[in-house]
């Protein structure tokens, strides 16, 4: 039994010593597992995937999947692993990027992410304009400092992609460090989880014990 | 890489391989004596900790597996230690699925856990440095047979997820490279300290 509790002591040492090493090493105690960031970015389509703990799956395919599970593209990501598509209808899309070692993942990005700048789309392709003033010859005084615009729906559509185009610049870093969090491990999980691997080798003891005892009273 | 997710297996794939670990685990739980649980328990501790953290390689990223070596100190009792690991890190950090466990347990703990058992015999009598080199042929061999049921698993299921053999190749490489060391490593430092953890008889110095 001695030598028993010797190697238990040594591995127990060995452990944490190997344990407190390799928390040092990984820093923000990394791990591993395929995420992605997807944005709408005037009315593109656009991320990067990303392994928890560092590095990035480059030139690896990645699919556009409507909700049907059709495919309506494919492509491969860059030396960032990052991707970029223009759909031309607004819908809900996933993105499904496969590292090509079994590593998989995909996330989803709703139509009203991408309205905006694809949606209702005015027929001509041309982007709104506002009229000179030379097109307004009653009012050249006024037209001069506050020129017209050519239709309210137009401008406001303007308006709206500019909007978004800016609220989407300022989300980004936002949306990525948000999706970086969810998949961090954290310290108190990873020790929670050897707490768990502790408890059931107790729990295990127990019952070998008990059974010990229980077949010793019977005979 | 070794942690595949949920909804990528097919169902038959699935079903045989929850099958398989369900047979392991028994087969490993049975072969549990009451002195080998402080054992099988902290090196599943060490599996759950060091298979969390990885390193960016090519266009993948790596982690430790210790299949081979947990075979070799463990033997069939690998398999119930790999499981606690792999469900301890589905549940707590989405590593893998749950379906997939299954799967996933047979992946990682069969080829450490047949490979030690074959090699058993020249690890019981291998002295010295033979002894390190067979340490490192079964842990990184453990981690080849690895990448050949992952591969094999999304094989079966889906064309679509077949892994690409350079993706494979570059990343699989060296990380058998780096478990061979550990292994080669571990082995010859088993065998001076605690021989018996190896099955091999005590010699004087260590029992001193």
């Amino acid at each position: 039994m001695n030598g028993a509790s010797r190697i238990l002591r040594r591995t127990a040492v060995a452990l944490l010593l190997g344990f407190a090493g390799l928390m040092a090493l990984a820093g923000e105690a990394a791990a591993h597992r395929l995420k992605l960031f997807v944005t709408a970015e005037a009315g593109e389509i656009a991320g990067y995937a990303f392994f928890i703990g560092g590095g990035r799956p480059e030139g690896v395919d990645f699919a556009v999947k409507v909700t049907d599970g059709r495919e309506v593209h494919r492509g491969r990501t860059d030396a960032h692993g990052a991707f970029r598509w223009r759909p031309e209808t607004a819908a809900d899309y996933t993105v499904v990027v496969d590292a090509g070692d079994g590593h998989w993942t995909e996330a989803t990005i709703t139509a009203d992410r991408l309205t905006a700048a694809v949606g209702p789309q005015t027929p001509s392709t041309s982007p709104p304009t506002v009229k000179a003033a030379t097109a307004a010859p009653a009012s050249e005084t006024t037209a001069a400092a506050c020129p017209e615009p050519v239709d309210a729906a137009a401008l406001a559509r303007l308006v709206e992609a500019r909007v978004d185009a800016a609220v989407a610049r300022q989300l980004r870093p936002l949306i990525e460090a948000q999706v970086a969090a969810e998949g961090r491990v954290r310290f108190n999980d990873v020790m929670g989880g050897v707490g768990m691997i502790v408890g059931l080798a107790g729990a295990g003891l127990w019952a070998t014990a008990r059974r010990r005892r229980s077949e010793g009273e019977a005979s | 890489m070794a942690h595949i997710p949920d909804g990528v297996l097919s169902a038959p794939v699935l079903i045989g391989g929850a099958a398989l670990a369900v047979g392991g685990l028994a087969l490993g739980l049975r072969r549990l004596e009451e002195r080998d649980i402080p054992k099988t328990a902290m090196l599943a501790a060490v599996f759950f900790v060091a298979s969390l953290v990885s390193v960016p390689v090519g266009p993948s990223s790596i982690h430790l597996l210790l299949a081979g070596t947990m075979g070799m100190v463990l033997g069939p009792a690998a398999i119930p230690a790999v499981f606690v690991g792999l469900l301890l890190q589905a549940v707590l950090f989405g590593f893998g699925g749950l379906t997939s466990l299954g799967v996933d347990v047979v992946d990682i703990a069969f080829p450490g856990v047949m490979l030690a058992l074959l090699a058993g015999p020249m690890v019981r009598r291998a002295e010295g440095w033979r002894l390190v080199a067979i340490g490192g042929v079964v842990a990184g061999l453990a981690v080849v047979g690895t990448a050949g049921m992952v591969s094999l698993a999304l094989a079966l299921s889906s064309a679509d997820y077949l892994p690409s053999l350079r993706v494979i190749a570059v990343t699989y490489l060296p990380l058998a490279a780096v478990e061979a060391v550990i292994g080669g490593f571990l082995v010859g430092f088993l065998a001076r300290v605690k021989p018996e953890v190896l099955g091999r008889q005590a010699t004087r110095e260590a029992a001193a």
